[in-house]
């Protein structure tokens, strides 16, 4: 019990701002949904186009009749709900095993007297409690809007919680089952995520074809079998829950039979490899060489999927009003530059959390004395700083270029418009600023205040939110422009000046530079 | 290899250094000169002040007061070309967990665009390291020997070593304190920073002793033995114990009695008249125990928590 209160306590910070933010998703859209469509007339042709399309059937799922709010509401927010919750699970789930193992506190805690199942059971309690919390606010905060929102039910609404509490600890049931079976928990999360992509391919999959059953078979695929608020089928969380058990079951079996701090699959220790370098920028590419490949892979593959998938939500458009998020995303103008624009706003996020993830690596590598050892072979104090944000912007350019290029060449072929190659290149490729400024922000919070770089994550996190939400929650337009994304011109059009571009490469630029004046003004930080 | 600077002039020479972190002073006032050539020991209990000097000789601590000049520049300024020239082992050593130690020895070659590769494979063997595995499989001696390895090969003048032997074993800790030796016959400057006494013993010409980031003492070794007390005990007859305890301490020595027995630290210069003394009254089981540098740094290393 002790163990447990330690890794609450230790990750209070982390659990406390996701539980927040899953919770606080759910509880400001379900409103939006009574608002947007005030009338059943419109509500009913929205709900039949919807219902038809493949392409929002694919990403969110089927649409359940008769489509009340409470009905769009699981469909379209409870599928962004589950996915991020999904993420949640499997960050959580490996800093609370795997990684403990791997940075030395689980071996002191080890050494007073805790057997090999402790740390595990441990975990289980404060991911239990986690999902606990998660499915009761989630719950809570939806169904407060009774009254409010047709459709809404207490029975409905904890229906959905115990979905997406579900949610959360099956995949920290099989995160850490695979954090017992890979060799370092960086490859336990990269094998976590990978089985969360099969998962929604094999729940796309099911929803898209004459397949339903399929959806017994995915982790994301419980709001189709549960269906909250349409049939509240409450015996289909028993499977899932039998899974989750023995999941931990089979994860406590493999404990016992591994080594500390190694997995079951082995990893390769020896390499005969030399290293060709003359520059901190030398050495900073040759770290970050491997996260860029997986990086460039993950974007260029989701990326590609979502333009991919826009065919149906463009003709739709062009029928009349898709409504709700979707429709708040590709605006008023041409329906192709809208669902492309979107689909580059959404990479531009992605390679964005990139960039704030590899230049925070520079903070950690001083915090860790790396930098320390660098700078003690006569580079410039500025140097490792400086390659870091070289690195990382050499980096999202590799990733947008990759994914520009694929998404060039599949869009045309999907995707019914005028100038598609040109356009999906370019709201692709356009990301790039946004990266560059994000840089120069996390840059400037490195060099300059180096205990708050964390910081960097609010301007990025403001401006996502900006860019999905904000025409859902009607924010006034000259705020929204103060986010990082959606200034790429639509390149088809007359007037298509990049001033807004232009201008967030220049801060970028601006804020890196005063990052490393900062750096080289300041004592070195470690520990 | 350093130019312009004056052969005489010492290597390191930090004069009233103070370092200042928000309300808490790390190092006070500190004077410490190494000459050309010399190994200098660099001693204090944990905490005394020894890293965050050092890392202001590197230029990463900028100095709240006073002057540095390593090798004839400021590190503060220059931190580039300083380090440039001289080899640095850290206290705790941390390195790229998926490089290789080869990897490792290549990125600091490297980055400072000198490298004696012949020494770095003859160290490699002498250490015992095998540079083809991944630093995170490496023990923590099989990390401070990557850092060794990559300080003693690499053509520098000066090497500040920050406790480098913790997490070597006796027979590394040999290997290390001839890699010393050799590093100062070739006419390298040398600074060893550690809390052992017995370790900078063996190597070092000269020493300096901090406590709570001041300085206490600093010159030769030689020199300092003289300066410690022995230890003298005598058993003196019992109608003359108060007696011998007065002429004792007109002599000037503080003596403690137990069940008879005298106990006393005398200063080296006093000890034969205090020796001269106890033989005259005829005192039995008169022990006296030379000068132990031990003592002298024991003595000083009584400190408060800060």
């Amino acid at each position: 019990m002790r163990l447990t209160w330690l890794l609450l306590r230790r990750h209070r910070l982390f659990l406390g701002c996701w539980l927040l933010l899953l919770i606080a998703m759910s509880a400001g859209t379900v409103t939006a949904y009574q608002n947007t469509y005030p009338t059943g007339q419109q509500r009913r042709i929205a709900v039949a186009l919807a219902q038809d399309n493949a392409a929002t059937t694919l990403i969110y799922g089927r649409l359940p009749g008769p489509g009340t709010p409470a009905q769009m509401y699981v469909w379209e927010i409870g599928a962004c709900t589950t996915i991020l919750t999904a993420v949640f699970a499997i960050l959580l789930t490996v800093s609370l095993t795997r990684a403990a193992e791997d940075d030395g506190t689980l071996e002191l805690l080890r050494s007073c007297g805790l057997t090999v199942d402790q740390p595990l059971y441990a975990a289980t309690g404060v991911l239990t409690a986690c999902a606990g919390t998660l499915a009761a606010g989630c719950a809570v905060v939806v169904g407060v809007h009774g009254g409010h929102a047709d459709g809404v039910t207490w029975a409905g609404s904890a229906a959905y919680g115990s979905v997406v509490g579900l949610t959360f600890l099956l995949f920290a049931a099989l995160t850490m089952l695979l954090a017992q079976i890979a060799p370092t928990a960086g490859q336990a999360r990269l094998l976590a995520f990978a089985t969360m992509g099969a998962s929604f391919t094999v729940r796309a999959f099911a929803d898209t074809r004459p397949a339903g059953w399929l959806n017994w078979c995915s982790p994301l695929g419980l709001r189709a079998t549960v269906e909250p608020f349409t049939t509240d089928r409450w015996t289909a969380l028993s499977a899932p829950a039998a899974a989750t058990a023995l999941a931990i079951g089979a994860a406590t079996f493999v404990a016992r039979r591994r080594e500390f701090g190694a997995g079951l699959l082995r990893r390769r220790d020896t390499r005969l490899r030399r290293l060709r370098i003359r520059s901190t920028a030398g050495l900073a590419a040759r770290l970050t060489r491997a996260s860029v490949l997986t990086w460039t892979t993950a974007v260029a593959t989701i990326g590609t999927l979502f333009a991919a998938m826009g065919s149906g939500a463009v003709d739709q458009q062009r029928d009349g009003d898709i409504g709700g998020f979707l429709g708040a995303q590709l605006g008023d103008g041409e329906p192709a530059a809208g669902y492309l624009s979107y689909c580059g706003t959404v990479v531009g996020i992605m390679v964005c959390v990139y960039a704030v993830l590899s230049v925070t690596a520079s903070r950690h590598a001083e915090r860790l004395g790396l930098t320390d050892m660098m700078l003690a072979t006569g580079a410039r104090r500025w140097a490792p700083l400086a390659s870091q944000a070289t690195v990382t912007a050499a980096g999202a350019a590799i990733i947008l270029a990759v994914t520009a290029m694929v998404t060039a060449l599949i869009a045309p072929a999907v995707v019914e418009g005028d100038d598609i190659t040109t356009r999906a290149l370019l709201y692709t490729a356009g990301q790039w600023p946004a990266a560059a400024a994000i840089t120069g922000c996390t840059v400037l919070l490195a060099g300059t205040a180096p205990r708050l770089t964390a910081l960097a994550w609010l301007p990025l996190a403001v401006s996502a939110a900006l860019a999905l939400l904000g025409d859902l929650l009607e924010v006034p337009p000259r705020i929204q422009d103060l986010g990082l994304f959606g200034h790429v011109p639509d390149a088809a059009a007359a007037d298509s000046t990049p001033v807004a571009l232009l201008v967030l490469a220049g801060a970028g630029a601006l804020m890196c530079l005063t990052g490393l004046i900062g750096m080289n003004r300041r004592d070195l930080v470690t520990g | 290899m350093t130019g312009t600077r004056h052969t005489h002039e010492p290597v390191i020479d930090v004069r009233h250094l103070v370092k200042r972190f928000g309300r808490f002073t790390a190092v006070d006032g500190l004077d410490l000169q190494v000459q050309p050539g010399s190994v200098h020991g660099f001693l204090g209990p944990n905490g005394a002040g020894k890293t965050t000097t050092i890392r202001a000789l590197l230029g990463l601590y900028r100095a709240t007061a006073g002057r540095i000049r390593v090798l004839g520049l400021d590190p503060a300024r220059h931190a580039d070309a300083v380090t440039r020239q001289l080899s640095y082992v850290p206290g705790e050593v941390t390195l790229w967990p998926n490089l290789t130690g080869q990897e490792v020895l290549d990125a600091l070659a490297g980055l400072r665009g000198r490298r004696d590769e012949a020494a770095e494979r003859r160290l490699t063997e002498a250490f015992a390291l095998d540079p083809h595995r991944k630093v995170r499989t490496y023990s923590k001696g099989n990390r401070q020997k990557v850092v060794l390895v990559a300080a003693f090969a690499a053509p520098t003048d000066l090497l500040i070593l920050d406790e480098p032997t913790s997490g070597l074993d006796p027979l590394m800790e040999v290997m290390f304190q001839q890699c010393v030796r050799d590093a100062a016959a070739a006419g390298r400057t040398i600074l060893l920073s550690s809390h052992l006494l017995a370790e900078v013993e063996d190597v070092c010409d000269t020493v300096t002793i901090i406590k709570d980031g001041r300085l206490v003492e600093s010159g030769r070794l030689a020199d300092m033995r003289h300066l410690a007390a022995s230890t003298v005990t005598a058993r003196p007859p019992a109608e003359q114990f108060a007696a011998v305890m007065e002429r004792l301490h007109r002599l000037g020595v503080a003596a403690d009695s137990d069940a008879g027995v005298l106990h006393m630290s005398v200063p080296r210069t006093t000890v034969p008249a205090a020796l001269g003394l106890l033989a005259e009254v005829e005192a039995d089981d008169i022990t006296c125990t030379p000068a132990r540098l031990e003592d002298l740094f024991l003595r000083h290393y009584a400190v408060a928590a800060r």
